[in-house]
């Protein structure tokens, strides 16, 4: 044995490892309390196999019946647009509310012409806000 | 079968007297272990009180292809480990967790002990592996199954420990020992 090795083990038997006689106690007291898990408990706590078979098929077989259903009802027609009143959430006090039937925009055209879109929008009603008020925004 | 062996088939059969005695050589080796990795003795003895009741508790899942002092050193760091982060949670930024947990169980003409320098200069893992091999006499495959680590770390680990504690024990000219090795 080199000389760190005995170093250590010789400064390791220098710690103080008694275990006190009320620990002791204190231990096999609490041993006697318990019961070891047997193989059987544990066993039973486990699923059986079959358990993980059925689950497999069980969730094998609902995603084929929704990829079915889906497929049955895909249809190439587009869906009709929903129609949303706009008009109904806004405040009854004060502004008018135009009762604006509106269909919702489908985006066939590329986000660079919708923003170009929306500016000009945007200019325009401030065009008009600045007529009617008659200041400099 | 070896008398280990047949006394590990009657604790798992109930029997707390065969079980006491299963572990009876290993308990102060494992006392010893655990006041290096608690915060304090209290600490320890909870530990080793943890550690003892699992073992008896789950000695069902022991793998006799395994030596029983591997699997108790298994539980022996959870344990421990468990017990400093329940310490840490419990005390937050009042909890020391630099102390030196073997100031207390050495005695003031003892200080010097060289284990005092791997707490302070190798990382737990680290001083887990020189003390499973240096103390224990564990193999490789023992403590990096122990540790949960490859065998080729146990061994670079193995080694920069010892070449570190090697440094510490020749080093006289004051060593600032701030390095944490591993």
């Amino acid at each position: 044995m080199d000389k760190l090795a005995s170093k250590l083990r010789e400064d390791a038997n220098r710690i103080d490892a008694q275990v006190s006689a009320q620990l002791d106690n204190r231990i096999r007291a609490s041993l006697n309390a318990i019961e070891p898990e047997s193989a059987l408990q544990r066993k039973a706590a486990r699923r059986p196999v079959s358990f993980w078979l059925a689950s497999s098929l069980t969730g094998i077989t609902a995603a084929l019946a929704i990829i079915a259903v889906l497929n049955m009802t895909d249809s190439n027609e587009p869906e009709p647009m929903p129609r949303t009143v706009v008009g109904n959430t806004a405040p009854a006090v004060g502004i008018p509310v135009l009762d604006l039937d509106i269909e919702a925009a489908t985006l066939t055209s590329p986000l660079a012409r919708e923003l170009e879109d929306l500016q000009a929008d945007l200019k325009k009603a401030e065009e008009l806000v600045r007529g009617d008020v008659r200041i400099d925004l | 079968m070896s008398d280990e062996l047949k006394l590990v088939e009657a604790a798992k059969r109930g029997s707390v007297d065969a079980f006491t005695e299963l572990v009876h050589g290993y308990r102060e080796g494992l006392f010893r272990f655990l006041q290096t990795r608690c915060t304090n003795h209290a600490d320890a003895e909870d530990a080793l009180q943890d550690t003892l009741i699992n073992a008896y508790r789950y000695i069902g899942s022991y793998d006799p292809r395994w030596r029983f002092s591997t699997w108790l050193y298994r539980i022996a760091i959870r344990n421990a480990g468990r017990l400093r982060a329940e310490n840490l949670a419990e005390l937050g930024e009042h909890a020391d967790d630099s102390a030196d947990p073997l100031a207390h169980c050495l005695a003031e003409s003892e200080r010097d002990n060289l284990w005092r320098s791997a707490k302070r200069i190798l990382s737990d893992e680290v001083f887990t592996a020189m003390w499973l091999r240096y103390v224990e006499d564990m193999s490789v495959r023992d403590i990096a199954s122990v540790l949960e680590r490859s065998a080729s770390w146990t061994k670079v680990n193995l080694l920069r420990g010892r070449r570190a504690l090697e440094a510490e024990m020749n080093d006289t000219a004051g060593t600032t020992g701030s390095e944490a090795y591993g």
